[in-house]
């Protein structure tokens, strides 16, 4: 499939690391250097200049492309090059990036003509929200309709044998309507099997119905504390965004900026949040606000590296779990060395939403785990698969795991008798460099 | 703008026919201030006169309201009036009228001819609502600059209100909104009269009194004021005075928009009517427990008179001034609590009181929590630091206004050797400041500012004026930064 990608940034060269196998990509951006950088890593068409103008459009190829992902910073510009691109090429599908709720409320009913508009703040925020609800994740995302919830889970080093740890999975008491879809050692993958057991140490990832989703985290975190007051470092458009998804849900929220008018501003657009201005490396400051009671907080500050030791400052002072932000990828080993609980990438998570729109149209949604490692998709079963109608015991294995089927929208977490209706919605674990595969034969 | 003023006249003089009383005091009255008004016109001309800033503004507002009393005193002098004669009396209830103060040098007031009644009440309507909202929303020639001049000239402050409008529509509106509530009050009134629940009740009174009631003014037709009527004529006084201090603004957004949630999401009216009721209940309390009143009068009576005080309107049910120091004490700090802004009211307003208690509670909360930003908020929008400071900046000013009045009526009536009780001069300065009008003693609902030398009567109609234009305005032309470049 051709592709263009508007913007060369962050977002842009996610997108483009996901993409770049299996399309034929081009890669618009003002900056040439960012350009320069991303052929060093990737095979990818480059083309310098404004995506905004019809010259450069035509550069580009819009003639012939069949998806536009606009991914730079400036939403005004991803809009006008998305009009523009459906003016030079109607055919043409259009994914664009904002960060504007505006924006995003009027594509919702239909007054912009984009066939699809993501926020990285809503989505980030969104992410965040579901980890909060879910203590000891480490990442978590909802498919279906929030029907599924398909959760990465640390087990502590410390933690005792249980129901679950250090025995076989089939006589492991495992919560129902769940799934164990992958177990992680070091750096082996295991696509677990009846007699395969949870370790120490381990990081496993869960399909599961959103309540056994909770049970297998009080199994796990062996608390259950209710959650209800999350403090924000960093008021900017992310942390103003994560306050307001967060209220929304009727959490105690306080947001935290050194910039006095950034702040001032947060606490006029957010009248049930408590704002304070100070600064988050100040120890005095956390122990006066009694920030150690706080169920856990979340740094977006604009910098990596302050994110990581306000994160570690304010786990010295009893803030757990800390949630922080990653803008660079090669700073989440970093992150995870330093002790942060979760790193999030916006980048990343709005990387999933294009990416979709480069697979086969059967797939409603797709989840990113570890970097891009692995993908959860979300595929409907063809009619013509030569999998339909056979065992879930008879199913080769193919470095992928069904964790759970949509069948007439209820929800079946299948076991080995259960067997593969066409029209099914499979949620599937599956290895990135395997997608293709499972895409083929389902 | 003056010569407009002077048309004005026509209205005493058609009563004054009506009557068979002279015409001519109100005709002559007229015809100078027409004649002034084309002079100044001539003076300032088109060329100087069409730029209004915020600068102009304040010295336009200051004086205008030094200036109209001034021609609006000419009836009473030319008309040869025996208790109005001296020039400082006439002036001083020229001041208590268009600022609708309602305090009176006439100590019978009955003894005036019906048409110089009129014009008395007549004034007290055209200041109600402002003499200049009514100019931007009629004279095309202050269109320029009519925002700033509408923003010193309203009733409070405005300027956390959204004028969603243009100023010269919302000055139509808030006139139109006014005249209607006004034939409301003269009907209601009339109706009392006509239908003979209240024998008291002509269409005259009904007409004077509901001019007064709306400008929440306090004038009355009558020397009794409004004790001569029956219960229901004084509860129907009270409904109204309690409507017409409500924001005006916010008034016509529910009566003719009909947007009703937005008077019950209105903190500055919940505020508003729990003052009245705790007035009204410590007022009817001291009636009862001190075996002053009994039963249905202590309540009418008290509720009467504490919201008649905290409107600011001045308006008798009974002799206030004969009650005991709880009854006394509470009405006098009702003079400080106001109507709301963007009424017809005086004195500090509601939401001022609003914004101060906020303000407060927010340094406790930072005492606490040093780094914490908290945003006032007065019905969801957020208040402007600037407006906040305005705000106590003015409290501070009216306060301080008040105490120097009340000294300067001390200082006076010791160099003149008359007596004067300090809760007298207290309750004078505070009654004159707060444009309430009756105040205690002597000075009380039912008494007159008579007995005061003419050097306190110009001292009180000072305090009438500063509370009329919110001190502000004078104060910046007082400010040295003022005249320099």
């Amino acid at each position: 499939m051709r592709i263009i990608v508007l913007g060369a940034g962050h977002v842009g060269r996610a997108v483009v690391d996901a993409l770049h196998e299996e399309h034929d990509l081009t890669v618009i951006d003002v900056d040439e250097g960012r350009l320069s950088s991303l052929s060093d890593h990737y095979d990818v068409r480059t083309v310098t200049g404004n995506g905004t103008t019809k010259r450069v459009m035509r550069d580009a190829g819009i003639a012939d492309a069949a998806l536009l992902i606009a991914c730079s910073p400036r939403e005004e510009a991803n809009l006008v090059s998305a009009m523009l691109a459906k003016k030079l090429c109607p055919g043409v599908k259009v994914v664009v990036r904002t960060s504007s709720v505006e924006y995003l409320e009027a594509w919702r009913e239909r007054e912009i003509d984009v066939d699809f508009m993501v926020s990285s703040e809503l989505e980030t925020a969104i992410a965040i929200s579901g980890l909060i609800g879910i203590p000891a994740a480490r990442q978590t995302d909802v498919f279906a309709d929030g029907q599924v919830q398909i959760v990465e889970f640390d087990v502590p080093e410390n933690a005792g044998d249980g129901p679950v740890i250090g025995r076989p999975l089939r006589e492991a008491e495992i919560p129902q309507e769940s799934k164990v879809v992958a177990i992680i050692r070091g750096k082996e993958l295991i696509l677990p099997r009846g007699a395969e057991a949870i370790r120490r140490g381990d990081r496993i990832v869960v399909i599961a119905s959103p309540p056994s989703a909770r049970s297998w985290s009080r199994l796990i975190a062996k608390s259950d504390q209710e959650i209800d007051d999350i403090v924000i470092f960093g008021a900017g458009r992310m942390g103003t965004t994560i306050a307001r998804v967060l209220l929304e849900r009727d959490l105690r929220v306080r947001l935290v900026d050194s910039d006095h008018a950034r702040a001032t501003e947060a606490a006029e657009a957010l009248p049930d949040a408590r704002v304070f201005c100070a600064q988050a490396f100040d120890p005095e400051f956390l122990a006066r606000e009694r920030m150690g009671r706080s169920n856990g907080a979340v740094f977006c500050l604009n910098d990596d590296a302050k994110n990581l030791y306000a994160a570690l400052l304010a786990r010295v002072n009893g803030v757990t779990p800390t949630i922080a932000l990653v803008h660079d990828p090669s700073a989440v080993p970093v992150y995870e060395a330093g002790g942060v609980d979760i790193a999030i990438n916006p980048r990343q998570v709005i990387a999933e939403e294009f990416v979709r729109f480069a697979h086969d149209p059967r797939i409603r949604q797709i989840a990113m785990l570890e970097e891009d490692r692995f993908e959860i998709l979300d595929l409907t079963v063809r009619e013509e698969s030569e999998l339909v109608r056979k065992r879930f015991d008879d199913l080769p294995q193919t470095g992928s795991v069904i964790g759970a089927l949509i069948r007439n929208g209820k929800v079946i977490f299948p076991h080995g008798s259960d067997v593969l209706e066409p029209g099914d919605r499979a949620i599937i674990f599956v290895e990135s460099r395997r997608a293709a595969l499972v895409e083929k034969v389902l | 703008m003056l010569k407009w003023v002077g048309l004005a006249f026509a209205l005493p003089a058609a009563v004054a026919l009506g009557y068979g009383e002279p015409v001519w005091p109100f005709l002559a009255s007229g015809a100078i201030t027409v004649g002034c008004g084309l002079a100044l016109d001539r003076i300032t001309g088109p060329k100087h006169g069409a730029a209004v800033g915020p600068r102009e503004s304040f010295l336009v507002v200051a004086l205008i309201w030094l200036l109209v009393p001034v021609f609006g005193a000419l009836p009473f002098l030319l008309g040869d009036e025996p208790q109005l004669s001296n020039p400082v009396n006439a002036y001083f209830e020229a001041v208590s009228g268009f600022t609708a103060t309602g305090a009176t040098v006439l100590t019978d007031v009955e003894g005036l001819g019906r048409a110089m009644l009129f014009w008395r009440q007549l004034s007290h309507w055209l200041g109600g609502m402002g003499i200049i909202v009514l100019a931007v929303a009629v004279l095309p020639r202050l269109r320029i600059g009519g925002r700033q001049l509408l923003q010193s000239e309203l009733a409070g402050p405005t300027e956390i209100e959204r004028f969603s409008e243009t100023i010269r529509e919302t000055a139509r509106r808030l006139w139109k909104l006014y005249a209607g509530l006004t034939v409301v009050a003269v009907l209601g009134l009339a109706l009392m009269g006509w239908s003979g629940l209240d024998p008291a009740m002509t269409l005259y009174d009904a007409v004077a009194h509901a001019l007064s009631v709306v400008a929440l003014g306090g004038f009355s037709s009558r020397n009794q004021s409004t004790a001569v009527f029956a219960p229901v004529t004084q509860y129907l006084l009270l409904v109204l005075m309690i409507v017409a201090g409500i924001n005006f603004l916010r008034l016509y957004r529910v009566l003719v928009q009909r947007h009703v949630r937005v008077l019950a999401r209105d903190e500055e009216l919940r505020l508003y009517l729990a003052f009245a009721l705790v007035g009204s209940v410590l007022v009817t309390f001291e009636l009862l427990a001190g075996g002053l009143e009994s039963g249905e009068e202590a309540v009418r009576h008290g509720t009467f008179q504490a919201v008649s005080v905290m409107t600011t309107t001045g308006f008798g049910v009974a002799d206030s001034a004969a009650w005991g120091p709880l009854a006394t004490m509470t009405l006098l700090l009702l003079m400080f609590v106001g109507a709301s802004a963007g009424s017809t009211g005086g004195s500090i307003k509601v939401v001022r009181h609003l914004l101060l208690f906020k303000l407060v509670n927010r340094e406790l909360h930072q005492a606490v929590h040093r780094e914490a930003i908290v945003p006032i908020r007065a019905g969801g929008v957020v208040v402007e630091e600037r407006a906040l400071r305005s705000a106590v900046v003015f409290v501070l000013l009216y306060l301080l206004t008040f105490v120097l009045g009340a000294l300067a009526l001390l200082i006076d009536a010791r160099s003149a050797g008359t007596e004067i009780a300090i809760f007298e001069a207290l309750g004078a300065s505070a009654a004159c400041i707060g444009n309430v009008g009756a105040a205690f003693g002597f000075a009380g609902p039912f008494g007159s500012y008579a007995p005061f030398s003419d050097l306190s009567t110009g001292v009180l109609t000072l305090l009438m004026w500063l509370g009329r234009v919110e001190i502000v305005p004078v104060a910046v032309l007082l400010a040295r930064s003022y005249w320099r470049a």
